[in-house]
């Protein structure tokens, strides 16, 4: 069960590194499976134990892909230090407490939609900041965030259901 | 326990965060130009804003080394004017080829209040200097403003000076560069009120009209503005009482300049044998 999680998780570390090398067609869009990767990581995983895989996850794409490298690390390191919250927030506490993960199934796909959408904003406000928002139009900041994040998270939906562990039991 | 634990868990966790995020901005700062342009200016806000405010407070600090040095750099553009004065007149004195008697030069040092009184009829002032800075009796204490007083003894480090708020105290002094001369002295009342005797009734003056120094001492240069006419009355029907606003005001004065006539020995020589026929 770990090792199929951890098998699943680098492939779709991979997948990311073909998204980011030739999925680029237009500067609106950025197109990023990481933030729900780092989401989904078992809720019995600590925040400091997410915050390395987060870590290294980033550094790995970050030396692996085209762009600037550290950008996606710094992006994604924040997400890791919220995972656990959001969890919390949108899934309730009893969730943690039980060591379990949540899945479409056990709560349906608004709520599932609602925290990927949460992860993507984290991450993507970080990112477009960083990629130099600031010396660029604030329209073309917002038309990036608003494409990048709904493309970001009907993909991540699709993720995280590949990567929801109750759903494979 | 269990709270100590979540907190150690949590600045744990917050080290380990901010430590990762400082390495990711590092890499985009040695790896991306218009990021290295951006954290350099964010860096450059924010250090402006952190040393910004510890200047500020260094600075508030500071300002007794401040004004040590202001009032050393006083001292050494008296000296400068005081130098400038000196080749002014020898310049005057060689273009109407005329012989003037040498009335001898000043010298100046700076030197800090270290004691004041100011509600007494008899007040006095302790400064900083001594004999073993070249400071002799009979030397003038100056400022930018005005008169202060005169030295009456000296100990190895410190000077005892007679203050012009002083009912004893009397310099020499005049209602503008040109006008007449009288003796300044101290009203008695106040910190910043001085009365001026003995001025003639055919001098005309006005209210406002600055007084000088005469120089008609051996302790004061000539010229150094003391205050302003205040109020005028006519005193035993042959002189006039003038009122006199002194620009120093003795309640928050700290810096003084000592100024020793160089000549002084000299002339009191000269009235020495004057004195003997």
């Amino acid at each position: 069960m770990k090792q199929r999680f951890t098998v699943q998780y680098i492939l779709l570390v991979l997948v990311q590194l073909l998204l980011c090398n030739y999925f680029r067609f237009t500067p609106y869009v950025m197109l990023s499976i990481l933030p729900v990767l780092v989401l989904c990581i078992p809720t019995r995983v600590g925040t400091v134990a997410g915050l390395f895989i987060a870590f290294f996850t980033g550094l790995s794409v970050d030396f692996l892909a085209e762009g600037v490298v550290g950008i996606n690390t710094f992006a994604l390191v924040p997400v890791a230090l919220l995972r656990r919250g959001l969890i919390r927030l949108v899934f309730g506490e009893e969730l943690l407490l039980r060591g379990e993960n949540f899945s479409m199934k056990k709560f349906g796909p608004l709520k599932v939609l609602f925290v990927i959408f949460l992860v993507q904003t984290v991450f993507l406000l970080l990112y477009i900041w960083a990629d130099g928002g600031a010396v660029r139009p604030f329209s073309f900041n917002l038309w990036r965030y608003l494409a990048s994040v709904l493309a970001g998270t009907l993909l991540s939906v699709a993720v995280a259901d590949i990567l929801s562990p109750d759903d494979r039991r | 326990m269990a709270a100590g634990k979540k907190i150690v868990n949590a600045v744990l966790t917050a080290a380990i965060f901010i430590g990762m995020e400082v390495a990711a901005v590092s890499l985009l700062y040695h790896n991306g130009e218009v990021q290295n342009y951006l954290i350099s200016k964010s860096l450059q806000a924010f250090h402006a804003k952190v040393w910004g405010a510890g200047e500020r407070i260094r600075y508030y600090f500071s300002l007794k080394g401040v004004n040590e040095e202001l009032a050393r750099d006083n001292f050494v553009l008296s000296q400068k004017l005081a130098a400038c004065g000196e080749d002014a007149r020898t310049v005057l004195e060689d273009s109407l080829a005329a012989s003037f008697p040498e009335a001898g030069g000043f010298r100046y040092m700076g030197a800090t209040i270290v004691k004041i009184s100011r509600n007494k009829q008899h007040n006095y002032i302790i400064l900083d200097k001594g004999a073993r800075d070249g400071v002799q009796p009979h030397s003038g204490v100056i400022s930018s403003r005005g008169v202060i007083g005169i030295v009456d003894a000296v100990s190895n480090r410190y000077a005892y000076a007679i203050s012009f708020m002083n009912t004893e105290f009397s310099v020499s002094a005049r209602i503008g560069k040109e006008g007449a001369v009288g003796p300044l002295v101290w009203d008695g009342k106040g910190t910043s009120g001085a009365i001026l005797r003995q001025i003639p009734l055919q001098h005309k003056f006005e209210k406002g009209d600055t007084v000088y120094t005469s120089g008609f001492s051996s302790i004061f240069p000539a010229d150094i503005p003391v205050g302003t006419v205040e109020d005028s009355r006519i005193e035993n029907g042959a002189t006039y009482q003038i009122k006199v606003r002194l620009l120093q005001d003795f309640s928050s004065i700290r810096y003084v300049t000592l100024v020793s006539n160089t000549g002084k020995e000299e002339i009191a020589e000269l009235e020495k044998q004057e004195g003997r026929r």
